[in-house]
């Protein structure tokens, strides 16, 4: 009996193996028909960026990029639908499936491009050095030996200790988000906080506070760009080719200026 | 921070709270019998039985549940091909996890009981499920009430390991508000609503325990 129990039980898992192995194989890039047919895409963000993707205070998610794909799902005829997911799991999100694209701010690094399909860059972004109005730091230069925060794990985290500057500097401290990066600044525990520069720009805007963006900071110029499935070829083209139509019609510049004051995309 | 702000984070707050308090029941009705049976089978005398188990205890103890959820969802994909819905992925990571523990506090409150309990039983002439169901249980129950509400207590904080995959609960919300507003004050007013919660469990295993000691 318990002979039968277990070649019955290998035999099932043989099954689905070779069940999952065909379905893999099934060839041809339909990728933009399975979109089409669900009549939904996918979004899958880490809501908690603003200004490209966050909730709001009425726990609504919203943001540039969530502009952007609205528009850009609404000409391909279809539904966008967003799904929160953990940022540190996005790549086994693509991957199995669970959402069609990325699209988040994610920065384009080597890493990136080797897991995914990424599309065009379609905005610039860069890390500045946020320090306190009153601390009397005016340049890149008064931060020797002191003490610089970061977000962990975020590309200006790998940015700033790539670079020069990091020799320079006392200590960097690193925080799980940019809010308790604020607030040690605040606080006075740290000299200088190392952020994006739209991540930085949101936050003083919003908070109306007495921080100061140093002028001669910034560094490690990044592209943003939205992630595919490496194999999702024709949905990805397919979308770069709307976001283009966008850019020509002025749709893109208008979204822009909504959220930044300026058309800041470099769509071609 | 304005009131009219406070007001509509606690609506946001509370939305997740239901989250949370779905997984948080969902797993008691599943990990409690399932614990019970896992109980059962480690105490089984057939190798079996009881050594798929105790390595089931074992990993399950010995990994971090921020790590189980992330297999039990993705698992199934890379070893199937298939993928299902997130909400039920956290279900099933946070039952078998529970299990686990809970099995752990049954074995204990079972072997706790005398053999001479047994013995007088099957001289009284109870059968052998009369003697569980009647003598040994009730007693098993009172035993492993204290140990059960420590596991209850830190399962409703637990509930927010479940973002890690992509499941919108109390905690997850509470951060996205507070990288929305720049302040942690959202993550302390979730601090509230869990302390809140768990003055109602703690409370509610107090009165059963009080309510069980019909016999001091």
């Amino acid at each position: 009996m318990k002979k039968i129990i277990s070649v019955f039980l290998s035999a099932l898992v043989c099954a689905a193996v070779f069940a999952g192995c065909a379905k893999s194989n099934s060839g041809a890039d339909e990728s933009l028909k399975k979109v089409k047919d669900k009549g939904e895409l996918v979004l899958g963000l880490d809501d908690s960026f603003p200004p490209m993707g966050y909730r709001n205070e009425n726990n609504e998610i919203v943001g540039f990029d969530i502009d952007v794909a609205k528009e850009v799902c609404t000409r391909m005829g279809i539904e966008l639908k967003l799904q929160p997911i953990s940022w540190d799991a996005k790549e086994q999100e693509l991957n199995s499936g669970n959402i069609d694209c990325i699209w988040n701010g994610m920065s384009i690094n080597e890493e990136r491009k080797k897991a995914m399909n990424l599309s065009e860059p379609y905005m610039k972004n860069r890390m500045v050095l946020v320090v306190l109005k009153d601390s009397g730091y005016a340049s890149k230069d008064d931060l020797k030996d002191k003490s610089i925060g970061v977000q962990n794990g975020s590309s200006a985290q790998e940015a700033l200790e790539n670079s020069d500057f990091a020799k320079t500097v006392k200590e960097i401290i690193s925080y799980d988000t940019n809010v308790k990066g604020f607030m040690d600044l605040e606080a006075k525990g740290i000299d200088a906080l190392c952020v994006d520069e739209v991540v930085a720009n949101n936050f003083i805007v919003q908070q109306n506070k007495n921080y100061l963006v140093l002028e001669d900071s910034a560094f490690a110029d990044e592209e943003y760009a939205i992630g595919f499935r490496k194999n999702d070829q024709a949905l990805r083209d397919e979308v770069q080719k709307i976001l283009s139509e966008m850019k020509a019609d002025g749709k893109l510049a208008e979204i822009s200026t909504k959220w930044f004051g300026k058309d800041v995309t470099i769509v071609k | 921070m304005d009131f009219e702000y406070l007001i509509k984070l606690l609506f946001i707050l509370l939305e997740g709270m239901g989250t949370s308090l779905q997984v948080f029941a969902l797993t008691l009705i599943f990990s409690i019998p399932l614990g019970m049976i896992v109980a059962m089978g480690k105490m089984s005398k057939h190798l079996i039985i009881n050594f798929p188990i105790k390595v089931y205890i074992s990993i399950m103890r010995g990994t971090p549940l921020i790590l189980q959820l992330i297999f039990i969802y993705f698992g199934p994909y890379y070893i199937f091909n298939v993928t299902y819905d997130r909400f039920t992925a956290a279900i099933i990571a946070f039952s078998i996890n529970y299990a686990a523990y809970f099995a752990e506090i049954f074995r204990g409150g079972m072997e706790s009981m005398p053999l001479g309990q047994y013995e007088a039983a099957a001289v009284l002439g109870y059968t052998k499920s009369q003697t569980f169901f009647r003598i040994i249980l009730p007693q098993v129950v009172k035993r492993v009430i204290p140990a059960s509400a420590n596991e209850v207590i830190t399962l409703i904080k637990d509930t927010a390991l479940a973002q890690t995959i992509g499941v919108i609960e109390l905690f997850s919300l509470a951060q996205k508000q507070s990288s929305f507003v720049f302040s942690v004050m959202p993550l302390f007013v979730a601090g509230v609503f869990y302390y809140i919660l768990n003055l109602v469990v703690s409370g509610t295993f107090g009165y059963i325990e009080k309510k069980l000691n019909y016999y001091r």
